[in-house]
């Protein structure tokens, strides 16, 4: 294993040094500075306002959702998520092209609001089939036992 | 220094997350950016080939498969990375910061990974949207950046190789609880604790964290492949092309107006220089006798989206032969569009042979946002360098 890591060492050095090399020798360094910019801001956003963001709201479900309900309700936020992320510039710029381009002309808002819909309701009608089958059978006596069971 | 880490430090106790679990992520990862470096060099490599290895004509599909799956894998590393990133977030705090030169490195090699392959996912989906908030060219900085991040990515996983084994063969269920505090240095860490029990994950599973990313990765490549996958455009809620929508079923990237080209274009005075050692002219009326060739040739732009259509032009090499040239000429295409650097193009082999200049596309004569009245097509070969709106064309050996 030793071998290895000195090899992808060496390796990744060599590579990321060439293309450093030849940012420095192609960019002009106005540019080179705007994007040295927009790599510190990638990191501000990603690591100070993003990852907080959803460890806050990781932290908060953990709180205050139960935790029968709440992996169904993980689920469906994970997946509406990463659509968004994806959905959110194009919402933006939406009508920005020339007609004959065919580009961003679709209704993204409504189409992600449609994703997430059709999320919400596979979710939710896993977590009524986890709750039907939690629910033990009424016994002989009714079925107030049960209810208090839980 | 501080010893002891202070009161206010982030802590982070989610048993979510695990050297399991990132390995598998980083393993797809790895994966995606290992695919868009090699279909990023080959898509380089239509624009800047090598002369003694000109670009093939066969398949006539190659350049739409292989940008395709560029652009679509681009589009779900963005998800990918993200949850890559969330996996492995607590690692941002570990205590001290900086131990030592060696991990002071590390971590200045980890924020140019991260800071590279964020931008890099970020500007390419923009190019996708031909949104340029920035001021540097595109496909420069797309291509040299790709070094940056593909070098630091192998560093990184020779850095966090024996991480990676472990993770990879642990089981998701029952491996350590990544936190803060480094696994390996954590002796109450479960993975060092010997045989315990799993720990647990109430609320989501850890396979469920990695099926419910996966899933909405899929729904992002599903319901965005349809520019590229011309049967799944019903299905294309978040595709940002749309090629039902361009003028003949063919959307196009650069529009006539945008190029400037109205007047010339539809002047009765166009002709067609064919310079070489026997040059001549042709005019408006001398295309329609001649165009009698037809080909299927699909046209794959490099931002992702691709369409199959039928043309029926002249043939190129047949000017070209006229002209005193032969099949193993080079051969400039020039538009008479004025001011943008893809307004001509040099074509040889394979592709010459195989090469139409298209006064009709879909059964219908050429639109003029298409390239009316004489446009280049030729299978393999990058959208842009279809040139369009036609005015010379010259054998250059």
């Amino acid at each position: 294993m030793k071998a290895w890591r000195i090899i992808l060492a060496i390796a990744g050095i060599s590579l990321g040094l060439f293309g450093v090399f030849r940012l420095v020798t192609e960019i002009p360094a106005h540019n080179l500075l705007v994007l040295a910019l927009w790599m510190l801001a990638a990191l501000a956003i990603h690591d100070g306002v993003l990852s907080p963001a959803v460890v806050t709201v990781s932290s908060a479900l953990r709180r205050h959702v139960p935790d029968r309900g709440r992996r169904y309700l993980q689920i469906a936020l994970i997946m509406g998520a990463l659509i968004t992320v994806i959905a959110i510039p194009m919402i933006f710029l939406r009508g920005s092209q020339p007609a004959a381009k065919a580009l961003l002309l679709r209704n993204y808002g409504a189409n992600l609001s449609l994703l997430i819909g059709i999320i919400a309701v596979i979710t939710l009608s896993l977590y009524a089939v986890r709750v039907a089958r939690d629910r033990p059978p009424p016994s002989a006596h009714g079925t107030q036992t049960a209810a208090t069971k839980e | 220094m501080l010893r002891q880490r202070p009161r206010w430090w982030p802590r982070f106790s989610s048993t979510l997350r695990s050297t399991a679990v990132t390995a598998r992520i980083g393993t797809a990862l790895g994966v995606a950016i290992s695919i868009l470096f090699v279909t990023g060099l080959l898509s380089h490599y239509q624009y800047e080939p090598w002369t003694w290895l000109p670009q093939p004509a066969k398949p006539v599909w190659g350049y739409r498969l292989t940008q395709g799956i560029h652009v679509a894998t681009g589009i779900a590393t963005i998800p990918l990375l993200l949850v890559k990133l969330w996996s492995v977030y607590p690692n941002l705090f570990r205590f001290p910061p900086i131990r030592s030169i060696q991990h002071a490195l590390e971590r200045i090699s980890l924020a140019i990974l991260v800071s590279t392959a964020l931008v890099q996912v970020i500007t390419g989906f923009l190019n996708v949207l031909n949104w340029y908030p920035f001021p540097w060219y595109f496909v420069t900085v797309h291509r040299f950046l790709a070094y940056v991040l593909v070098g630091s990515l192998l560093l990184h996983i020779g850095v966090k190789l024996p991480d990676i084994a472990y993770g990879l063969k642990a089981k998701v269920t029952d491996a350590d609880v990544l936190t803060e505090i480094p696994w390996n240095e954590n002796p109450s860490s479960h993975s060092n604790a010997g045989t315990l029990a799993a720990p647990r994950t109430p609320g989501i599973s850890r396979r469920g964290l990695l099926a419910a990313a996966g899933a909405g990765i899929g729904i992002v490549v599903v319901t965005s492949v349809g520019q590229t996958v011309t049967p799944l455009e019903p299905l294309g809620l978040l595709a940002p092309r749309q090629w039902t929508k361009g003028p003949q079923s063919v959307p196009v990237n650069r529009t006539a107006d945008q190029a400037r080209v109205f007047q010339a274009a539809t002047s009765a005075e166009w002709t067609l220089q064919v310079q070489g050692p026997r040059p001549y002219e042709l005019a408006l009326a001398d295309l329609e006798a001649r165009a009698v060739h037809e080909a299927r040739l699909p046209i794959n732009c490099v931002e992702g989206w691709s369409v199959g259509a039928s043309w029926r032009g002249l043939s190129l090499l047949e000017l070209v032969r006229q002209a005193g040239g032969t099949a193993d000429s080079r051969v400039l295409v020039q538009s008479f569009e004025e001011n943008w650097g893809f307004n001509h193009s040099f074509i040889e082999g394979p592709q010459l042979e195989a090469a139409l200049l298209a006064t009709h596309l879909n059964g219908q004569g050429l639109d003029l946002d298409h390239g009316y009245p004489l446009r280049l097509i030729a299978p393999n070969r990058a959208g842009v360098l279809n040139t369009k709106w036609l005015s010379r064309i010259e054998v250059l050996s």
